[in-house]
Order: structure tokens, then sequence, then C-alpha cells
């Protein structure tokens, strides 16, 4: 083309230095690094929505670790005892004691305000009652100074935690302004202190009306039920039919219609299994409503597609050579799915089934549709049957109910609790990554 | 072109070993394998020669029904072992297998141990007694497959840690671990330095003793160096058969001759 070639002297064509950089590779290297922005810019905004996602999950969350406790120390005398038994109203009169006896305290310690029945009442709630209920139940304990935590209520809780301010208080019968000076005062004394909430992790779900009372511990018990039955039914039948699937069966319209459905039941939305769970297992098999062991069958049908799917991937991705090989010698189908094939996609599909029961974990539509609601969470199950079939709630549905409850120290109960779901679920990553790691060591 | 010294070969006195009659193999409608009959030797090695794609690595697949595995694999016609059909229903290709071994183009060690890869055939097929008899088993198939000296310090180091030669005569070894009648190599030495072809082929020579070696080369010397028997394939056609000396020095058909001497393939 160029004069040179037309001449038929052939000029072979000689590139610039490459200690000068042309053009074209600046062009090229600018458009390089465009790109590696682009993707750290992605990453960065990845990193702050992390961030503030942690924040506010920490920040709104941790109040519910902790409670604000009345620590008082309290005596009773035999003869105040069998005076307050025999009147009619007996937990007003243990309170009635409990204020004397505090008023003295207060003023030993030189704290001057003023407090009565109602102001007690609003800060630490029925205390006779509470009184009552320890000593009839130790007889012993009477005539002897006894140090009581009494839990404070949720306003006061909030006013510490800074939920509920002095300037923002709108008075009524849960809280007064004087009050305020009077937990003030009680504070700089000593006598309320904030401590951890132990119940928050062991306890149960209370009533709409007692969120100091609210804990987790019963629905994560629940939740740890449902996942051992997701366990034992989705990962052998997931990884039998994955097997089946990828090694044995024949490539036809047929095997190819289950694996269209496979991927379509991925997709179905975790409702609709739930539903499905109501009427076979519940309204059709008569199995026990609100029970972990229905919640777990609901939850191996919504993990075992991606049970399935993951398991295939990772047995697809061994590679055929091996497969060969093992034939090549003469070994069955079998000894070589078992012997050399399933031992390299283990990785992988314990990846999978984790991943999947993490899904599951955190799964809360179709629990309520089988009634494994919050509030059913009550008691620990008896032994290890009863934990399958006593109606319990799970993680995710517990923090539902608390969230949907008017009491705004529940919403904080409902994000303590979703701190306990992440860690459940961090602990199941880790999990994951540390069998990766044993699996994959075997070079 | 070919100053490799011929091997004196004595075909007359040797069993059939292997009779295929009017083979075809389709891949879907890929007709890979036409009409190929042939009577394989005992005792002997056969090179099967060819121009890439022609459908060697298919028909040697077909010996031991490794096409079983290809779902769209059609195997049409008649291949018997010692005069039992291979295809017949009562066979376990399991069984066929353990008879008629097999060491793949590409080598493929189990990613396990040097002493596993070798001692798991022997193991399936209770062939070992004891640990013992185990060991001795390992060590001969790792002499014989011209590697044990490379290896005998390193059992139980990885196999797929060797060096892609090494791979190979390990899988050499771990095919003959097994003891088998029949053995077949796909292009065994493609992966190989000239010293361990060298050794691999002086493995080939010592086996024919024992086996019906079937080795599918690209290499003419290689053939003309191991084999007493060859085949020409050419486009699925099995194009020319005979005594390898026959074949290279002085070939029947003109396809042949070209590709020998390097004209088409
Ligand atoms: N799994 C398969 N599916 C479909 N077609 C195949 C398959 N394996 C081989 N073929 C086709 O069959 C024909 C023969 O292939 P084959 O592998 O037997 O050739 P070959 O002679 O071994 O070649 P090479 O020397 O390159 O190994 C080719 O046309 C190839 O495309
Ligand atoms: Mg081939």
């Amino acid at each position: 083309m160029t004069d040179a070639s037309l001449n038929g002297a052939e000029e072979p064509r000689r590139r610039g230095s490459i200690h000068e950089i042309d053009a074209r590779t600046r062009k090229r290297n600018a458009r390089e690094a465009r790109f590696k922005g682009y993707g750290i810019g992605a990453i960065l905004v990845g990193l702050f929505f992390l961030v503030v996602l942690a924040v506010s999950i920490v920040s709104s969350g941790l109040p519910a670790f902790t409670k604000t406790v009345v620590k008082v120390e309290f005596t009773m005398s035999q003869e105040q005892y069998d005076e307050a038994e025999s009147t009619l109203f007996k937990t007003a009169a243990y309170s009635d004691i409990f204020i004397a006896q505090l008023r003295d305290t207060m003023e030993e310690e030189g704290v001057e305000v003023a407090f009565d029945e109602g102001s007690i009442e609003r800060l630490l709630g029925k205390v006779g009652g509470t009184l009552r209920e320890f000593y009839t139940a130790n007889e012993d304990q009477l005539g002897q100074p006894v140090t009581f935590q009494l839990p404070a209520s949720s306003r006061v809780d909030g006013y510490f935690n800074g939920r509920v301010t002095r300037e923002g208080l709108t008075e009524s019968r849960f809280l007064e302004l004087t009050d305020l000076d009077l937990v003030d005062a009680l504070a700089d004394a000593g006598v309320i202190t904030q401590a951890f909430n132990w119940t928050f992790l062991t306890g149960s779900d209370s009533g709409v009306d007692n969120p100091g009372g609210a804990g987790i511990g019963v629905s994560v018990v629940g939740s740890f039920f449902m996942m051992l039955v997701v366990l034992v039914l989705a990962l052998p039948i997931g990884v039998a039919a994955s097997i089946y699937l990828e090694e044995f069966a024949p490539q036809n319209k047929f095997t190819d219609l289950i694996e269209v459905n496979i991927s379509n039941l991925a997709a179905v939305p975790s409702i609709v299994f739930g539903i499905l769970g109501l009427a076979v297992f519940i309204q059709f098999m008569h199995l026990p409503q609100s029970a972990p062991l229905v919640g777990g069958l609901v939850l191996t049908l919504m993990t075992l597609p991606t049970i399935i799917i993951s398991t295939r991937a990772s047995l697809k991705s061994v590679p055929p050579s091996i497969r060969d090989a093992a034939l090549g010698v003469g070994a069955s189908k079998m000894q070589s799915v078992f012997h050399h094939v399933l031992p390299l996609a283990m990785p992988g599909i314990l990846t999978g089934t984790i991943i999947g029961l993490a899904q599951a974990l955190g799964e809360t539509a179709p629990l309520l549709l089988i009634g494994m609601v919050g509030f059913v969470a009550r008691d620990y199950p008896d032994g290890f049957v009863g934990g399958f079939t006593e109606a319990n709630s799970a993680m995710p549905a517990q923090i539902y109910t608390w969230a949907a409850r008017a009491d705004a120290s529940f919403y904080e109960k409902a994000w303590g609790g979703i701190i306990v779901l992440l860690v459940f679920l961090l602990l199941m990553n880790v999990i994951a990554i540390l069998l990766r790691r044993k699996f994959e060591r075997r070079w | 072109m070919y100053d490799a010294p011929l091997r004196k070969t004595d075909v007359e006195t040797k069993n059939t070993k292997i009779v295929a009659q009017d083979v075809n193999v389709y891949y879907g409608d890929t007709h890979a394998i036409k009409d190929v009959s042939v009577d394989l030797l005992d005792k002997t090695v056969t090179a099967f020669i060819g121009p890439s794609g022609c459908g060697k690595s298919t028909f040697l697949r077909c010996l031991n029904r490794m096409n079983d595995t290809i779902d769209i694999c059609r195997v049409e016609g008649k291949i018997s072992l010692d005069g039992e059909d291979i295809y017949d229903k009562r066979v376990d290709p399991v069984q066929l297998r353990a008879k008629v071994g097999m060491v793949f183009q590409k080598p493929n060690p189990f990613p396990k141990s040097i002493y596993d890869n070798v001692a798991y055939g022997p193991k399936i097929h209770g062939l070992a007694k004891n640990k013992a008899d185990l060991d001795d088993i390992v060590e001969k198939a790792l002499r014989r497959g011209a590697i044990w000296d490379e290896v005998k310090d390193r059992l139980h180091a990885p196999g797929t840690g060797l060096s892609g030669g090494q791979q190979q005569r390990l899988c050499i070894a771990r095919a003959v671990a097994t003891e088998p009648e029949v053995l077949l190599m796909d292009e065994p030495c493609s992966a190989l330095d000239p010293i361990a072809t060298g050794q691999v082929e002086e493995l080939i020579d010592e086996l024919r003793g024992q086996y019906s070696v079937i080795i599918v080369t690209h290499s003419m010397q290689q053939a003309a160096r191991v084999s007493q028997k060859t085949a020409f394939f050419h486009l699925g056609n099995l194009v020319e058969y005979g005594d390898t000396s026959q074949i290279f020095t002085n070939p029947e058909d003109s396809r042949t001759e070209s590709y020998i001497t390097g004209r088409i393939g």
C-alpha cells in the first residue's frame, strides 16, 4: 500500500523505541486505569454501606444487651411478713414496707428527693409482687438483709439509653418528669446501675407490656432444632439427588424436565413453601402447629434446590479425566464417584449446604404461616424430642414479632435479636470456610 | 525416511486377542468410525496411526467400552475379546476394563498420593492379600512404569505434584498394576521427553511378552520402533492394516504412503 511496497522494496515496519510509550499504549493503559478506578469505587461504595449497616445495627441493638437495675438491700422481719400476709391487699403491704425502707436508705445516704408509691411503681413496676414471690418461696431469708436487683421499667431503661429524654418527655401515667429526678438521684447514689441483660440471651418472649423480660434464647433453640431437621434431611437428599442426576441419570427429556423444575423451585418465593407446609404438613398430615419439626420440613423444601444446584455445580467442576482414570482401572461408576469425584467436590458441596442453611436460618415468611410466630416461644422445650414437636418460634420470626410491637423498647430488642442472628450467620460462614480449608488441603 | 530399524516379526504364531467386525461409531450425527474390521493379536504391539480427528482414540475407546460414558456415542458392530462379545448384554464393563487397561492421552493421576494412585486398582480388584503384598505390587508397577527411582522416596507425596512426563509414567504404572491382558495407550508419550519416551517404549516392548498392547501415536518413528502391526486410519476408515515393516516400507494404499511420508495429515 505504501510507496515502498508498491515499488516492491519491502521495508520491514519498525516500531518505535520501547522506552517511549506510544499513543495506543497510553490509551490502553488509561482505559485500564479507569477500569481499576471503577472497581475500587464500587468496592468503596459497598464498604460504605456495610459500615453504615454495621454501625446502625450495633448502635441500635446494643442497648438490648444491657438493662437498668435498681440494686437495693432489703430486710424483712418475720413480724412484717406475718402482718403483710394477713392483710387484704398483700402485695400493697409489701410495697409499703419496701418504700419505707428505701426512704430510710436514701436519708442515710443523704439524698433528698421526694417519691411516693406512684413513682416507685412507674420506676420498678409492681415491686410488692416480686418481693412477695421471693419471700413466700424463701421464708428462711426473713430477718436477713437480701440484695435485690429489680429491673427498672422500659422507660427508665430508655432514659439511660438516650431513647427517652427530659426535653422530649411527654408526661404520662407511665413516667413523669419528677420521676426522672428520682432516677438521677438514685443513679448518683449508685442504686440504679446498668447490668448485662442475660435475660435477653436466655429468656423467651414476654408479654406485650413487659419488654424488659423479653429474650431470644428460646427462639434460638427453636432455630437450632429447625436447622437440625434441615441438615439431616436436605443434605443427604440433596447430595444423593445431585449425584444421581449428575453422574448416573441418562440425558433425556425427562431429566431435562427435572432439571428445569429444580432451577424453578430455587426461585419460588419462600412464602409459597410456607403455605404449602401449612396445607400439607399441618392440615393434611396433622403435624403439630408451630413446631420446629414442621418449620424444618418447610425450610428443607426451600433449601433443597439450593443444595442440589450447588452440589451439581461442584460435581461438574471435577475434571472428567478423573472419572475416566477411575473407570480405566476398572472401578465401577459408584466407586469412581465415591472414591474420587465426591472428595474433590466436597468443599463446594459443603459451602453450598451452609449457604443454604444460612438462608434457611434467616427465613421468616414461611414460619409465620405455620404459626411459628414470636409469642409462642414461651418456655424451653422438654428434652430432645420436645425440641422438635413443642410450639416454638425461630430467631427471625421472633425479631419480626418484636419489631411489629408498639413499645419502642421492643424495637430495641428487635435490633438486638438481629445482632444475635448475624452472629450465628457469621459463625456458620466461619465453619464453612474452615471446612473448605480442611478439605482443600488434600491437594 | 525411516532409518529406525524395523523389528523382525513373528506374527504367524500369535493368537488373535480382539476381533472387531464392521464396527461403526456415531457421536450423535457424526459418523466417527466407518465399517472397521480388524483382528488384533495377543502378545503383540499394534500401533494406530492417522491424521488428527480420524477416529483412533474413538476406536481405541471402543475396545474397553470407555465410550459408554459418552451419552451421545453409539457403537454398532461386534467386538470380541478372546471370542467373547464385549458388547453383550451380560458383560459388565467394569470387569472388562479390569482386563483391558487404558492409559489416556492427557496424564490424569488421581489427586491422591503416588502410592494410592498405583494401589487403587489392585485394591478394588482384590489383587493384594495384605499390605506387604500391596507394597510389592506398587513397587513392581512403578518400576515397570520407569518411574520408581524418581518417586521411591516420596511415595506419599501427591501424584499431581509430579511433572507432566512423570505423571504419564505414573498413569502407566497405575494401568499395569491391575495386571490387564490388553493395554490400550492413547498417545502415551506425547508429554514425555526423549529419555522418558525411550523408557516407556522399552516398557511397551517388555509388556509385549505378556500382553496385547495397542498404542495410538503421532510419531511415525515411534510406531516403527515399538510395533509389530500397524493400522492406518483416515477419516474414520481403516485404510490399511498389516505388518509394521510392510506398512512403512511398502504401503499398498496411496493414502497410507502420503501420510507416512508426511504429505497428508
Ligand atoms: N465426545 C465427542 N463428542 C462428539 N464428537 C466427538 C467426540 N469425541 C470425538 N469426536 C469426533 O469424532 C472424530 C474422531 O475423534 P477422535 O478423538 O477419535 O480422533 P483422533 O484420531 O483420536 O484424533 P487425535 O489424533 O487428534 O487425538 C472427530 O471428528 C471428533 O470430532
Ligand atoms: Mg486422540
